[in-house]
């Protein structure tokens, strides 16, 4: 297996480079990017994230304990008001509403935190500090044989530079 | 609100080194800054220091105005904080592009207003080591807080304001916190690492983050307009004459939002100058958020006459006394600071060209913020001074004690503030950089 890398200028020719590429039958790649692209996110093609999954999660979970905290808590020092029910509901919807935000928030960092963040994870090999500042970089991993031909599509797709990382 | 017209002129490249640059080893004059602010926040520690050893009356707190400037001071932070999120979730969920150069330093603003707001309600407790009373947790009397009260309804909105503003703004940083670990050289590289969490730009990585930022977005933009709702409930749901009404909490929402606009303008104008931002923080900035001001006082103004409307049009004795009391009574100077500086003095930004001039806007801005201290100011103390009972009206005075720490509180804020300047991008590079490829490329969004 070889590592190839293009370095590219501009989301719109990584996008493009990531669509030969893929058109080629090569869709074992890795793009690097400094700045959120739908065009390269479409190239690439992944589908929705399963962090929405996280925050639906934690938003049932937030909203379900709000609710049943408040009411257990209320019957567990019952505490007659006028002959009303012992829990209030529309008090404690303030109660499930906060808890709703903050447990759906929190299960949405730590959904995007399970999904692809390492701490303190080493550097690709293939990674360069110019992928955060205004360099892309579309990595391929393909069979020895086939460099040539994935060196030829990046640089019609207009890299600035083609280097074989690995192989 | 019209969009930002001409693309950013600087490359991606100058973008990103721009805003690095202000994280370069500082100037003398800011490390001066900084160890002032923390001098007066030194001084508010011993202030409170006494009034925790000495007790509560040391402040001017006493029967019938029990809650003065601790809790005007909590709602004015709190509400400062509200422009943060609206900058960051609500006009992120509207497209408007503008924000992506502003609303790093919003963010940022938020998460320091909210932690001075945070310090409020325990500073006004007296008995600092019994927060967690406000906690519902298990204890040997087998008593829970009550849900039913506003002021619980505080503990959790304002704490789950804190927690989302802070993971929004860091979940913001990531990328940026990369930029800057792969541009830094000396010790703060380590940090940077650890901050980073690995994050290297794949486009695995971009579609989770774009996904928790959206989530985020929607999950904060109904929150920020509970939390100054909650805010005004403390007030709102007690039968004090000039609290008890319904239009409470979008008053306080559309203040909160005006003060907040205005404490971003009144912080973001000298962070603009002194690193020499101009290129990215842009005169159509300021212009649009001057239209927010234009907007929110109106929304104020009104609420200020249709306060004294009902208040006439009830027939009700104590709410007409209330209200006649706040105007011409002991307290008509604070009332009428509050008028002319949340009213009158942001007229002029009906015109563009005030708008577009910074420096008026800036001026016009801080006016602002003491005009909002000053609402809350009028409305708590006067609602408090002059309740049913003729007997039972006074007058509330602050000690030297509470204003020492009302000037270390804006201290606390400002210090914050400055520490994240040196620490962390003010400006969103990759958002900033985003809006520069979709110039280039022709808005392929």
């Amino acid at each position: 297996m070889a590592e190839v890398l293009g370095v590219l200028a501009t989301p719109g020719k990584a996008a493009a480079a990531v669509g030969s590429l893929k058109q080629a039958g090569f869709s074992d790649l890795e793009v690097y990017s400094p700045v959120p692209s739908h065009e390269i996110e479409e190239a690439v093609g992944k589908g929705p994230s399963r962090v929405r999954l996280w925050t639906l999660i934690g938003g049932l979970t937030g909203v379900t304990s709000g609710y049943l905290m408040t009411i257990w808590m209320a019957y567990d020092w019952p505490l007659v008001i006028g002959g009303k029910p012992f829990a209030s509901i529309p008090a404690y919807t303030i109660i499930a509403f906060e808890l709703t935000i903050l447990f759906g928030g929190v299960l949405t960092v730590l959904g995007m935190i399970t999904h692809g963040l390492i701490v303190g994870a080493k550097r690709p090999t293939a990674y360069r500090p110019s992928f955060t500042r205004d360099e892309f970089g579309c990595l391929v991993r393909c069979h020895s044989d086939q460099i040539s031909r994935v060196q030829e599509l990046l640089r019609d797709a207009g890299s600035m530079e083609v280097r074989v990382v690995e192989g | 609100m019209a969009a930002v017209t001409e693309p950013i002129s600087a490359s991606a490249e100058e973008i990103n080194d721009e805003i690095l640059r202000v994280l370069n080893p500082p100037s003398r004059l800011y490390v001066v800054g900084v160890l002032a602010l923390m001098g007066l926040v030194g001084a508010g520690m011993a202030a409170l220091a006494y009034q925790t050893y000495a007790g509560f009356g040391v402040t001017g707190l006493n029967h019938p105005v029990m809650w003065g400037v601790y809790i005007t001071c909590f709602v004015f932070w709190v509400g400062i904080a509200h422009a943060g999120t609206l900058i960051s979730a609500i006009l992120f969920l509207f497209r408007a592009k503008w924000r992506n150069a502003i609303n790093r330093g919003a963010e940022a603003m938020t998460v320091m207003a909210v932690i001075t707001a945070a310090l409020f309600p325990l500073i006004h407790i007296g008995r600092l080591w019994k927060f967690y009373f406000m906690l519902p947790y298990p204890n040997q009397r087998g008593l829970w807080v009550n849900f039913k009260s506003p002021l619980i309804w505080d503990v959790f909105a304002v704490n789950t304001y804190m927690t989302i503003s802070i993971l929004f703004l860091f979940v913001g940083l990531i990328p940026d916190i990369a930029a800057a670990r792969d541009r830094c050289t000396d010790w703060r590289r380590h940090l940077y690492n650890i901050l980073a969490l690995g994050w290297h730009g794949t486009t695995e990585q971009w579609r989770h983050h774009a996904r928790a930022v959206l989530h985020l977005s929607g999950l904060a933009t109904p929150l920020v307009l509970s939390v100054h709702s909650v805010v005004s409930w403390d007030f709102a749901m007690a039968l004090v004459p000039g609290w008890h009404t319904t239009i409470f909490a979008p008053y306080f929402v559309a203040g909160a939002i005006f003060s907040g606009m205005a404490m971003v303008i009144t912080i973001m104008v000298p962070v603009r100058k002194a690193f020499g931002l101009e290129k990215l923080i842009r005169a159509e900035h300021f212009d649009n958020m001057g239209k927010f001001i234009v907007l929110t006082s109106s929304i104020v103004a009104y609420a200020y006459a249709v306060e004294f409307f009902m208040a006439w049009y009830s027939a009700n004795p104590f709410e007409q006394g209330s209200f006649w009391h706040r105007a011409f009574g002991d307290y008509w100077w604070a009332t009428w600071i509050m008028i002319t500086c949340n009213v009158v003095i942001p007229l002029p930004l009906w015109i563009k060209k005030v708008r577009l001039n910074v420096v008026a806007m800036w001026v016009i801005s801080i006016f602002i913020n003491i005009g909002m201290w000053f609402e809350r100011f009028v409305i708590i103390t006067t609602g408090l001074s002059h309740e049913y009972n003729p007997a039972a009206w006074g007058y509330y005075t602050p000690s030297w004690v509470e204003l020492t720490i009302l000037a270390a509180s804006f201290a606390w804020f400002g210090m914050w503030f400055l520490i994240f300047l040196r620490m962390l991008p003010i400006v969103s590079i990759s958002e900033v950089k985003e809006l520069h490829y979709e110039g280039q490329e022709g808005g392929a969004h």
